[in-house]
């Protein structure tokens, strides 16, 4: 055979084994993403008109806020994520995806367990647990589901002809093993028929939602952010050294963090969990000399393309690990706590950082995959710009807000409700940022279902000229495809 | 499966590399320096992961300290507080002397006879000369340190004295000891072994 056959053939069946599962997982994604904006758009605007959909107990604030930041992570950022790590685990393996099957079950598993679970929110079921709202049932369809991608994920990674590892590598193959690890420990003592009594419950919910916002998402982010910035920027990682150092110590100081200095706990918890956070200076530092090193001094302009989604998301990486840092910290955290500020930092972490480097992965690699340009390849400039002033116009706000309503609260002669209005001028620019947000997700969604519609006519094209000229037989392999 | 996957032999170009290193040593040493402030901080807030120790509190003594007493606790908290200020640096934390400075109190057939009347002459009007403690002979001075301090604190300490470090003896009342100042020999001379013994116990 001659090489330049064997070539071609080995980068389409890499994107042939991964076209089905990744439009699986990206399309349901895209549309959740729009569902989590739109919610958290209706919820927003409850700050400015109470009245809003008042009458419909579906739509009331503690049902439609946790219903949106799960919709958030559970409905676009997990399974976003999962695809991208497919990609990723079939490239740095160069061979195709092992048990290509499994996925496209398991997203659509996935996206039923996020429907029945926002449902159980908004119909009133949710067990009133931080990031556990979600109905017994549907936890255990995402934790079948994530099980399953994870089958195929290490299969491949098993598989792979490569067999020097690659820092992405340590960082993807440690998330997929720490969001069931979680998961199943939170909903186990958390959703099981014996609670635990007393201030167990709130230790779980902080550790488990610590693990899951700031280490299982930095996990992935930097880890997709690691492949893409090489990759981009057309320089090696700089350097393996600290990439090591970042991880090992994301994972080992991340996981005690999350306990509020001010939690009514015994005093031991937060005082480490302080410690903890504390240290987790080092992986950002780590983390922010990598990325640093890797794309300064190249001279590769993004405009507005992935490369800028990637490049952001790191900043906001950096930023919201230091917003998690000062809210930890006892002097700061008797202002912020019990304010806007925690707020701030989660939803930093969501949209600024997980989901803008998601986008920019997804932009990537979604024409190479389906060997098609982006059907409306002008929205990608558009959608970045949408998102970054989204982000700044809904985190900054938040933030001042935080503070401002934190020293109001600390004040004694400022009465509770004044302290707590104090934050309204701030939350009405910070919905203008959900509406930038909520736009820029359209166009998200537009591109991939643009792109999930011209494949499927590409297919019934072949399928029809197929059946219109039984004697051309050269063409039945297209139809695999 | 794998024979399979090995079909693709060209693999596809353009993955991304790194450049090999070995962990930088500075950012170690940072790791250790904050390892060291979060010990520090861990030690004065954390309560040594004693569940009862909740925050503001940063330790179980702390914690004991804010305790409501009552009774006879309190007055021998009083008595605890009021020692360790103006007896303990003499005669130790722990009631056992100092060498060649102070008797011991632990123990001492003064300190746990069965009335205190010779016990509470001692720091009302000071100590001269050889006394014998615990079957040893002591040959010092001793000022008249209980004095100055107010009925129910003598008592107090007194009490503490006679029910610590295994010391098992009847408390003290300040209107004992307000009986005890208003009958005091005449002159400011310290006691001397014998004018103790002639004493009532």
């Amino acid at each position: 055979m001659n090489p330049t056959e064997n070539k071609t053939s080995c980068e389409s069946e890499i994107n042939d084994s991964l076209r089905v599962p990744l439009l699986a997982l990206f399309g349901g994604a895209a549309l959740w993403l729009v569902g989590g904006l739109l919610l958290g758009l209706i919820a927003g605007i409850k700050f400015h008109a109470p009245d809003f959909l008042g009458g419909c107990p579906l739509f009331t604030y503690g049902r439609v806020a946790p219903a949106a930041n799960d919709l958030l992570l559970y409905g676009f950022c997990i399974p976003a994520a999962l695809g991208v790590m497919l990609w990723i685990f079939a490239r740095l393996s160069q061979s195709p995806l092992a048990l290509p099957l499994v996925p496209v079950v398991a997203a659509h598993l996935w996206h039923l367990g996020v429907f029945i679970g926002t449902a159980g929110i908004l119909l009133g079921g949710s067990t009133g647990h931080l990031w556990l709202e979600y109905p017994r049932a549907a936890a255990v369809l995402l934790f079948a589901a994530f099980l399953l991608i994870a089958v195929s994920a290490a299969a491949t990674f098993g598989w792979r002809q490569e067999k020097s590892l690659y820092p992405s590598h340590w960082f993807l193959f440690a998330a997929l093993l720490w969001f069931p690890w979680i998961y199943s420990t939170a909903n186990l003592f958390l959703n099981a028929h014996q609670l635990p009594r007393g201030v167990v419950q709130p230790i779980i919910c902080w550790w488990f939602a610590s693990n899951l916002i700031f280490v299982w998402l930095g996990l992935v982010g930097v880890g997709i952010a690691f492949y893409f910035l090489p990759k981009f920027s057309g320089r090696p990682l700089a350097s393996s050294g600290y990439a090591l150092l970042g991880f090992l110590s994301l994972v080992f100081f991340g996981t005690w963090c999350g306990i509020p200095p001010g939690a009514p706990v015994p005093a031991w918890l937060p005082a480490l969990s302080g410690v903890a956070a504390l240290l987790t200076i080092i992986p950002l530092l780590a983390i922010l000399i990598v990325a640093v090193k890797t794309v300064c001094g190249a001279s590769v302009s993004c405009n507005g393309g992935p490369f800028c989604f990637i490049k952001i998301g790191m900043i906001s990486f950096i930023v919201a690990g230091g917003l998690y840092i000062a809210a930890a910290c006892p002097q700061y955290s008797r202002v912020l706590e019990f304010t806007w500020f925690g707020a701030a930092q989660v939803q930093l972490q969501l949209l600024g950082f997980t989901a803008m480097i998601l986008f920019g992965a997804i932009y990537f690699l979604l024409p190479q995959v389906m060997g098609r340009p982006l059907p409306l390849a002008k929205f990608t400039k558009l959608h970045f710009f949408l998102s970054v002033a989204g982000a700044l116009l809904l985190v900054v706000p938040l933030v001042a807000a935080g503070i401002v309503q934190g020293e109001k609260l600390a004040d004694a002669s400022v009465a509770f409700a004044d302290a707590n209005s104090a934050a309204l001028k701030f939350l009405r620019i910070s919905t203008l940022g959900q509406l930038a947000l909520l736009a820029g997700s359209l166009l998200f969604a537009a591109n991939i279902f643009a792109m999930t519609i011209q494949w499927k006519l590409g297919i019934a094209r072949t399928v029809i000229d197929y059946i219109k000229s039984p004697l051309a037989t050269a063409k039945t392999s297209e139809v695999k495809s | 499966m794998s024979d399979e996957n090995k079909s693709c032999s060209v693999p596809p170009p353009g993955e991304p590399t790194a450049t090999p290193s070995t962990a930088p040593m500075w950012i170690i040493v940072v790791t250790l320096i904050l390892l060291f402030i979060g010990g520090i901080y861990f030690d004065r807030n954390s309560g040594w992961f004693n569940a009862k120790v909740y925050s503001p509190y940063a330790s179980a003594e702390n914690l004991d300290a804010c305790q409501p007493q009552s009774g006879a606790a309190a007055f021998i908290a009083r008595g605890k507080k009021t020692y360790e200020a103006v007896c303990g640096v003499c005669h130790g934390p722990d009631g056992l002397g100092k060498p060649g400075q102070a008797p011991p109190l632990a123990g001492s057939e003064w300190v746990i006879a069965k009335g205190f009347n010779r016990l509470a002459h001692i720091p009302l009007m000071g100590v001269a000369g050889s006394i014998q403690v615990s079957g040893k002979d002591w040959n010092m001075n001793m000022a008249a340190m209980g004095a100055a301090l107010p009925d129910e604190d003598l008592a107090a300490v007194l009490t503490y004295i006679r029910n610590s470090w295994g010391n098992k003896a009847s408390s003290v009342a300040g209107d004992d000891i307000k009986h005890i100042r208003a009958k005091l020999p005449a002159g400011a001379q310290p006691m001397t072994h014998d004018m103790l013994m002639q004493m009532p116990e």
